[in-house]
């Protein structure tokens, strides 16, 4: 039996089977992308530090809104020409919809990669700066690590002596990575004591499992932990089942009696267990020593650092000395005090000189400087709005005043401005820069912006790339424009489905393949609906 | 709905129109963004900037909704659905807004308290 | 529908084994492996409940063996303490057993199994209206709870957060975990997502196949209440859903990316120290976005139950439902009330006052659509000539039992009365009251009900006695000393019962003690009552199971293909039913309850029946 209305429409409802699906989808990713951008309005509306307001370059996201809006037109035209029979035509549209498609992901992975490189970090005073780290040199040259490749100066370096694992928790690629830095820095790891241990019930001799002595690898641990898991199994029934012997027993002296009342009484004869021998032995960790001593490094996000003892996110623990791990910015192109200034009116200080009380204006000549580059732009902003804007008569204050963007945020456009000696935002910018960012090698060589800027470790209080992690504005920017683009991908699959497999249909049933390009265009403009809303959300707002 | 190969024909130049709408409704959303003498309200991003946007962007989308999307000329079912999806997208906005901003959460609802701000004091932030 | 189309079975080839029990299109067979996918998830599900309660009732006590065998020793010395369940256990099978009983068991056994065999069949449609994404809807399911489930076996264990999973807490569980993708937590979220995506691709199946695929003559006002149901059903999922997937995305961003949707700022554990994020972000948000799926999820697990029992009661008392209409639209006004209750899940978060005394409003609107079709069911009752055949005994259970669970929800309306209420064993009978003995009683039910049409065969009588009494008994026993204990004040999360209060109690301390550990020491030896309720229940539906399978093959035969003389579609098919259903054009010409009329000799009226001559009530089929 056919199912029917799947190409003309039912006569009550006027509509076929995939157009009422589609409808219905359409109207639950509504309420998906709602979900979202409720969360925007709360999370905006809720956020307890400085909303990064229009931070995003324009020009990507407009050339991106025009590149949809095209491909809306084409798509809409294709379905019209299949409609009329015309498969020439149909093909060039729906060729071009989908071409700007691609041409919108790339646009897309672009401006995504510019930031997934851009550093961020939050001092522990809440000055913001921005930039990009530096890679580590000795003598001039870049210093390689084991993989062959530069290390980013953002590294926890530890001068290790001695490791200890967790023999059910540890993290075999971390394993790895440590084995390989210290053979890059000659060094072994090796077994710090015999590891000795009951292996079976009722035997009064120790089993060896590895001596002293034998080298770290993942087959010694994976042997340790094996031992380990056998014991701990063992022994936990073997207590379970003495648990049990004893609760039967002390019911059955206090008949009548609650468990929660004798519960107190009731106890593990652990004693007897083990003169018994039939106890094995568990063993949870598993000592190594660096000899000699050398400097392993881990990425901030997985290492908890101390003065002698450290503990990475997989429990194991790494003795030795923290040595200076500074983060090394080889540019800063943005300084943000927006953040502190919010933080000192929040507890009633004055901002300005809180701002000038910081750590960073206090250490660095550069930060100085531009701090007192941008209070006199500030303060010529004041007297052009006050000129062009007036005063307001009853309150007595300006009717336009600067931005706290514009008070507290010196960004890379304001050191291009710096550098060629002009106002705010006549600093000269190559089209391409507008789009990509800072131009860093030209730049470099003009000396635009900062270089070479030393953050030690204690003043960071939280650093991360523009990714999700950096602050929510990015988490939402990053989750919904990349949901919005994992559904351009699926609406372009579709079309060119259609376009590259319809002929077959459009010679058999014409009338079903116009359908099938109806709903899929629908789709398609829902698609360019959502960017309609996200370009001014997330760029212009 | 359009579905003879002539009314198509037709409703190709408003397909073309409304496209070439689009266009400058984005260009208008740029301008009033970027552009200082355009500004609306104070100066600098603010409400008002944020309403003049979402209704450009709101015009754009009732376009493409309209014409693109053929709900100028549906059928009663396919507005009961899409209704359903607006209606509830607005009980989830406009009630998590309520509950964010609830009038008898604020301090201020039985009135406004006359305190005057602390004086500023010189600082350091820790 | 092409008139041809009818004459066409035979030229199809018969589908292989694979094709016609494994990746089947057909919506019987698809319906039936989400029952019984459905059923397994429950009894999981059920058994991680029976787990809890010896935690509840003998936190001191290892786990026995008939309990704990089916764990290998490796895992019984990583979850158990020397046998024991230890705290973080406890949470992992609390809220793997919520969720399983809510998203992978009743949902899937009401919507996916009740909605998919019988909804075409009532309608007198082929098919689903898209069988491949039927398929498709169903694999998604159970990869989906595979995925959740199979983290149990994984060093971090299973999401431990409650069923709710609430940030921050939910945000900084398995922290510790490496590789997130590998997390309990994380693998919950996956499944969630799944899952949602499964019942998208369901309810926007089910809302197109009743809209375009009803019969001739099918208008909307003749469709049976299951079929109103079904669409209301399916609207939830449809709208209500999504918001929590854009929150599951979120909160796996969080997880993965290290976003701070959820997280505060300035957040502080003791074992990490402050929290390596951003901050920022708004736990509340994560509660706005779960609870707006969460209310209409209750509505979910609710309306299919509903269905089957509106559908037993009318065949059973030869009487048509009463007041069918207005149920027909409480059904509707039920649907989008709730989508604006939510917040009563959240009185205790600080939410202002205003907001409280919105939602509390809508909270008791939303009680009189669900008291009208009640009544509609208990007046249905009335001057009928009641079979108690075996569905009719659980529909007759289910309305009272489903009565308590309702009104005793209503104190929780009242923001009030849920300061203390909140977060006590008093929600935990209330809502176990809905869900267990009354959702669960309709769908046995159905079960009950249908089953001849599915088989061909009915079901033991007498093992049905056996499964429904002691079932009835044993459900009040364990769910209303929950009520008591909970407005004495008993927390819903003690894993131990409350017993770490008792040494506080005047039992121990020798004088007065501290009222509120007295309170406890009067009240907890309820703990054993219920859990020997709930160890008992479980043996109740032995003779369940058996019957199910045991009827398959030896059950009494039906004597026709209507075998209970009912009056709806789905018993004009073949039994069981073939590819594409019906051997006829189905058409409908009078509405779906036509019992004991007068102007007949037969005490019912199927609603494919032509009418000898027309009068009002039974108009031609004609195209709406």
């Amino acid at each position: 039996m056919e199912i029917p209305y799947i190409v003309t429409p039912r006569k009550d409802t006027g509509l076929f089977n995939s157009k009422i699906a589609i409808w219905l989808f359409l109207a639950s990713e509504v309420m998906l992308f709602g979900g979202f951008f409720s969360a925007y309005v709360f999370l905006r509306l809720g956020a307890d530090f400085p909303w990064p307001e229009r931070t995003l370059p324009v020009l990507p996201g407009l050339i991106n809104t025009f590149v949809l809006i095209g491909s809306s037109v084409t798509v809409v035209f294709a379905w019209a020409s299949l409609k009329m029979g015309k498969w020439r035509h149909f093909q060039i549209y729906m060729g071009i919809t989908i071409a700007c498609a691609a041409l919108f992901m790339v646009l897309k992975a672009i401006e995504y990669n510019v930031k997934f490189h851009h550093q961020a970090v939050r001092l522990t005073d809440y000055t913001v700066v921005e930039g990009h780290l530096g890679y580590e040199k000795e003598n001039g040259e870049y210093v390689l690590n084991h993989h062959g490749s530069e290390v980013e100066e953002n590294q926890i370096r530890i001068e290790s002596g001695g490791l200890t694992f967790s023999t059910v928790r540890y993290h075999k690629p971390w394993v790895e990575e440590i084995l390989s830095q210290a053979a890059h820095r000659n060094a072994e790891i090796k077994l710090a004591a015999d590891v000795t241990a009951r292996t079976s019930e009722g035997g009064n001799q120790d089993t060896l499992i590895a001596k002293a002595g034998e080298p770290l690898s993942l087959e010694l641990l994976a042997t340790i932990q094996k031992a380990h898991l056998k014991a701990r199994a063992h022994n936990g029934a073997l207590r379970t089942a003495s648990l049990r012997e004893e609760w039967k027993k002390t019911k059955a002296e206090n008949p009548g009696k609650r468990g929660w009342q004798l519960a107190s009484d009731v106890n593990i004869d652990v004693k007897a267990l083990e003169e018994a021998g039939k106890l094995l032995t568990e063993i949870s960790t598993v000592s190594f020593t660096v000899t000699p001593p050398v400097r392993l490094d881990f990425r901030p996000r997985d290492v908890r650092e101390g003065e002698t003892q450290s503990r990475l996110r997989d429990d194991t623990v790494i003795d030795g000395k923290l040595l200076p791990s500074p983060m090394g910015f080889h540019y800063v192109d943005a300084i943000d005090f927006r953040h502190l200034a919010m933080k000192a009116v929040n507890k009633g200080l004055d901002p300005i000189a809180a701002v000038e009380n910081s750590w960073l204006i206090q250490n660095h000549t550069f930060a100085r400087e531009a701090w007192e580059w941008n209070k006199a732009q500030v303060a010529k902003l004041e007297a052009d709005l006050l000129k062009d804007h007036g005063v307001n008569e009853e309150t007595g204050k300006p009717n336009r005043e600067p931005t706290a963007k514009e008070r507290y945020r010196i960004d890379w456009k304001d050191f291009v401005a710096m550098s060629d000696g002009v106002n705010r935002g006549e600093g000269k910018i190559a089209l391409k820069e507008e789009f990509m960012g800072p131009d860093y090698k030209g730049r470099e060589a003009k000396e635009t912006f900062p270089m070479h800027f030393d953050l030690p470790r204690e003043q960071v209080r939280f650093a991360s790339k523009f990714t999700p992690a950096w602050n929510t504005y990015y988490a939402l920017y990053f989750t919904i424009t990349g949901l919005h683009g994992l559904h351009v991908i699926g609406g372009a699959l579709v079309l060119a489905y259609y376009l590259f497999f319809g002929r077959k249909m459009f010679n058999s049933n014409p009338e079903w393949l116009a359908n099938r390009v109806e709903v899929g265009g629908l789709f398609w403009h829902f698609v360019d609906l959502v960017w309609i809303f996200v370009f001014p959300i997330f760029y212009l707002m | 709905m359009a579905n003879t190969a002539e009314e198509i024909q037709k409703s190709i130049r408003t397909y073309l129109i409304v496209g070439a709408a689009l266009f400058v409704g984005t260009i208008l959303t740029v301008a009033v963004a970027t552009v200082p003498a355009l500004d609306i309200g104070h100066h600098g991003f603010d409400m008002w900037d944020a309403i003049l946007g979402l209704a450009i962007a709101a015009t754009k989308a009732t376009l493409v909704a309209a014409v693109f999307m053929h709900l100028n000329h549906e059928k009663k079912a396919v507005y009961w659905i899409f209704g359903s999806g607006i209606i509830f997208v607005i009980v989830l906005f406009g009630l998590t807004a309520f509950a964010k901003n609830d009038p008898i959460h604020d301090p201020l609802f039985y009135g406004r308290m006359s305190t005057t701000p602390a004086p500023l004091a010189t600082p350091t932030l820790r | 529908m092409s008139a041809h189309a009818t004459h066409h079975d035979e030229h199809h080839h018969a589908p292989g084994f694979i094709r016609k029990y494994v990746f089947s299109t057909d919506h019987k067979m698809i319906g039936i492996q989400y029952g019984i996918t459905a059923m397994l998830f429950l009894a999981f599900g059920f058994y991680l409940m029976m787990v809890m309660r010896w935690s509840i009732a003998f936190p001191h006590q290892p786990l026995p063996e008939w309990m704990s065998w089916c764990f290998s020793d490796g895992w019984k010395a990583r979850w158990l303490q020397d046998g024991k369940v230890t705290g973080e256990t406890y949470n992992m099978f609390g809220a793997m057993h919520g969720t399983i009983m809510v998203f992978l068991g009743i949902v899937p056994l009401g919507f996916g199994a009740f909605g998919n065999y019988v909804t075409p069949l009532q309608i007198g449609a082929p098919d689903m209206a898209f069988p491949r994404l039927n398929m498709a809807s169903y694999w998604v399911y159970l990869a989906g709870g595979l995925v959740m489930c199979a983290s149990f076996f994984m060093e971090s264990g299973a999401a431990k957060s409650g069923w709710t999973n609430y940030s921050p807490l939910a945000g900084f569980a398995d922290g510790q975990i490496v590789n997130q993708w590998l997390a309990g937590q994380t693998q919950w979220l996956i499944g969630l997502v799944l899952l949602i995506t499964s019942s998208l691709l369901g309810s926007v199946n089910f809302i197109t196949t009743i809209i375009n695929l009803r019969a001739r003559g099918l208008t909307w006002m003749r469709m049976p209440f299951l079929v109103w149901a079904m669409l209301v059903t399916a609207f939830l999922l449809l709208l209500a859903f999504p918001p929590l997937e854009a929150a599951g995305i979120m909160q796996l961003m969080d997880r993965v990316a290290h976003s701070s949707f959820f997280m505060p700022s300035g957040l502080f554990t003791k074992t990490e120290g402050l929290a390596d994020l951003s901050g920022g972000g708004s736990p509340l948000l994560f509660q706005h976005l779960f609870w707006f799926l969460g209310h209409p999820e209750v509505y979910v697990l609710l309306l299919p139950a509903f269905a089957c029992v509106a559908e037993i009661i009318p065949v059973n008392t030869r009487k048509p439902l009463w007041g069918y209409k207005s149920m027909v639209y409480s059904v509707l006004l039920l649907g989008f009330l709730s989508f604006i209750v939510w917040a009563h899940h959240m009185y205790m978060t600080g939410m202002g006052a205003a907001v409280s005394t919105f939602f509390q409003t809508t909270t008791v609107l939303i009680s009189i659509p669900s008291v009208v079709i009640i009544t509609a069911m208990l007046i249905s009752l009335w001057g009928g000539s009641i079979r108690f055949t075996p569905p009719m005994l659980w529909a007759c259970a289910f309305i009272p039992m489903f009565g308590i669970g309702g009104l005793t929800g209503l104190p929780l309306a009242f923001n009030l009365a849920d300061l203390h209420l909140h977060d006590t064993y008093y929600v935990i009978g209330h809502f176990h009251y809905v869900v267990a003995p009354g959702i669960l009683f309709g769908l046995f039910g159905g079960v009950l009900h249908w089953y001849p049409k599915i088989t061909g065969r009915y079901m033991s009588s007498w093992l049905n006695h056996l499964h429904f009494w002691p079932s009835l008994i044993c459900m009040n026993i364990i769910f209303f000393p929950m009520l008591l204990q909970g407005m004495a004040g008993f927390h819903r999360r003690w894993y131990n019962g409350g017993d770490a209060y008792l040494d506080k109690a005047t039992a121990a301390t020798g004088d007065g003690g501290n009222v509120f550990a007295n309170t406890v020491a009067q009240h907890i030896d309820m703990n054993i009552l219920m859990s020997m309720g709930a160890w008992t229940l479980a043996l109740a539906q032995i003779p369940f199971i058996i019957n199910l399978f045991i009827s398959w093959k030896t059950g009494r035969k039906v004597e026709s293909d209507n075998p209970w003389n009912a009056t709806t579609l789905e018993w004009a098919t073949p039994t069981p039913p073939g590819h594409g259903n019906f051997t006829f054009e189905p058409a409908v010409y009078r509405g779906p309850y036509e019992y004991s009329r007068p102007d007949s000799e037969q005490d019912f009226i199927p609603q494919w029946e032509k009418p000898r001559q027309s009068s009002p009530a039974e108009t031609k089929p004609s195209v709406h």
